[in-house]
């Protein structure tokens, strides 16, 4: 009875949470006649046809683009922020320095609404040279990953014994070589987290995406928006869903894979900080 | 411990010192600069120093206090429908998920999707014509109300953020609940404790810091929303959801009003450091409680 009642709550919880990916999906496979006609939850005559649309490139809306902008400034904000929270990981965990001050103060950041820093962020940009560049957009986006992954990291390299670096110490090998040839391979799972999770969030970034690109490298979640305001009143809503869905599919389908190595990451970052 | 040499240390330090100093001390420098100056986007390298009138500008403008309002309404409420949610399907499916972990999947997407694409999602949800909500509304009960006018486009986004972010809360609790040992749990229950009395005095205080932990990071977020508000509504009819981010993004994009709109943030990075501070105080003690 009781167990009956569970599967009844968790099947409305996940209907109700994951209601506008369900209804942009099940729309992305209407044809136009039957978007006039039946806005529904059930698909009369399933169609392709939209995403054939929106996979054909146009002078107006290349989604190509905006997919290659996405993948390249995550990858930049995902590989700038672990090269830079590793080494400062190892360091915090192996010695004294940068406990006390630096890392609360890192791990603070996760809290800080970056929407103060985006003015003279975006004045500095302009100085350098850097908006509207995928760089520029990926170097932000590190800002946003460098938290949660110095967090994991360090609690990561805290738990491989130091009798490892001890051993290597011995043998003569410098710090840096410790770091990457004996800490490293023991610490990938978390590496690979800190990577995974950083990308789904570098992805569905959009602040700093709306205001510090404009034509060359506007990333999927500013471009999905464009779609909607270039079409005006009237939107082309099948087109519209394929768009949404083709945009939320590569953190998704990351997400789905990796979900337990994710819920542990973000219960960590939480927790420990 | 001291494996590393202080130097060897400092040096495996300075990118992310660095880099942080580059592209968030700067900045904060240039915040500070910028909002006692008078300045435009003529005079963007040579501001002149005039004093405090940028914030004056701003506390007397009814617009930012209405944004005010409006982020600390749609925290409140959303952090705290979040926690009471999340809890309550922590406890009630943990049996299900610890049967079937691969449930937790489908109670996760939510948190994989981009906020403005949720923002952007609704949009066909609610749509009059083309939404199913609607739709359905009008079907069952012959009537559907304007999700996005100003009365209730506040009511439509909190739900709209409830349940995105639901998922977040839920998933610290069911961590921290499946993290109590069941042999806590089993004696009381051989005491013959009731299961509320077990919930109430053994399940929920060991879970308090997760509690705490998972309302202010809520709390924060709800506070400095952007993305699903900007997608969905925009500042909404009249101004009615402009949240503080907004508020700056637009003082700064469409009104070119630099100095207000540098003010408004120097203002929420005090806010913002003076919660956090309270935070840190409030998690000292507790460690040495």
């Amino acid at each position: 009875m009781i167990k009956t009642l569970r599967w009844i709550v968790f099947l409305l919880a996940a209907l109700a949470m994951n209601f506008p990916v369900i209804v942009t999906l099940v729309t992305s496979f209407k044809t136009a006649r039957e978007l006039a006609s039946n806005p529904g939850l059930w698909i009369q005559s399933p169609t392709l046809a939209n995403y054939a649309t929106v996979l054909g490139k146009t002078d107006r809306f290349n989604i190509y683009a905006y997919l290659l902008n996405s993948t390249s400034a995550a990858l930049i904000g995902t590989l700038v922020a672990l090269a830079i929270a590793f080494p400062a990981a190892y360091a915090i965990a192996r010695s004294a320095i940068g406990r006390r001050v630096l890392l609360p103060v890192v791990i603070n950041l996760r809290a800080m609404p970056l929407v103060i820093f985006a003015i003279p962020l975006y004045m500095m940009y302009q100085w350098l040279g850097l908006l509207d560049t995928r760089l520029g957009l990926g170097l932000i986006l590190a800002i946003v990953n460098i938290p949660l992954a110095l967090v994991i990291l360090v609690n990561a390299i805290g738990e491989v014994p130091i009798e490892l670096d001890e051993a290597a110490s011995v043998d003569g090998a410098s710090a840096a070589r410790i770091m990457l040839s004996v800490v490293l391979p023991v610490v990938r799972p978390a590496v690979t987290t800190c990577f995974i999770f950083g990308f789904i969030t570098a992805w569905n970034e959009f602040l700093f995406g709306l205001m510090l690109t404009t034509s060359r490298a506007v990333p999927m979640t500013v471009g999905s928006s464009f779609f909607f305001a270039a079409s005006g009143g009237g939107v082309q809503w099948g087109a519209a869903s394929a768009v949404m869905i083709l945009g939320a599919l590569p953190p998704a389908l990351l997400g789905l894979i990796m979900y337990r190595q994710i819920s542990a990451s973000m219960t960590a970052g939480a927790v420990k900080g | 411990m001291a494996l590393l040499k202080p130097a060897q240390s400092r040096l495996f330090l300075t990118p992310l010192t660095g880099f942080l100093m580059l592209f968030l001390g700067f900045p904060a420098l240039v915040n500070l600069v910028y909002s006692v100056s008078s300045v435009s986007f003529e005079t963007l390298r040579n501001p002149q120093i005039t004093g405090f009138g940028n914030y004056a500008l701003v506390l007397a403008d009814g617009e930012f206090w209405r944004s005010v309002s409006f982020s600390g309404r749609f925290a409140l409420v959303t952090a705290l429908a979040e926690c009471l949610i999340g809890l309550f399907l922590a406890l009630f499916l943990a049996p299900l998920l610890r049967a079937h972990s691969v449930l937790m999947a489908p109670l996760m997407l939510p948190l994989m999707v981009a906020p403005a694409m949720i923002g952007l999602m609704y949009r066909l949800v609610l749509h009059e014509f083309a939404g199913p909500v609607p739709y359905y509304l009008f079907l069952w009960l012959g009537d559907s109300p304007a999700f996005l006018s100003v009365e209730n486009a506040f009511t439509a986004l909190a739900v709209v953020e409830i349940l995105q972010w639901t998922p977040f809360a839920f998933l610290l609790f069911y961590m921290a609940y499946s993290g109590i040992s069941p042999d806590i749990r089993e004696a009381a229950a051989l005491d013959g404790a009731p299961w509320y009395r077990v919930l109430l005095w053994i399940d929920l205080p060991l879970m308090r810091p997760t509690l705490a932990i998972a309302f202010f990071i809520r709390f924060i977020d709800g506070f400095r929303v952007f993305d699903n508000v900007y997608a969905l509504t925009g500042s909404g009819a009249g101004g009615s959801t402009t949240s503080l981010s907004i508020y700056i993004y637009q003082a700064f994009f469409k009104q070119g009003a630099i100095g207000k709109a540098v003010a408004a943030s120097v203002l929420l990075f005090l806010a913002s450091l003076a919660v956090l501070t309270l935070i840190n105080l409030m998690a000292g003690t507790r460690r040495r409680a």
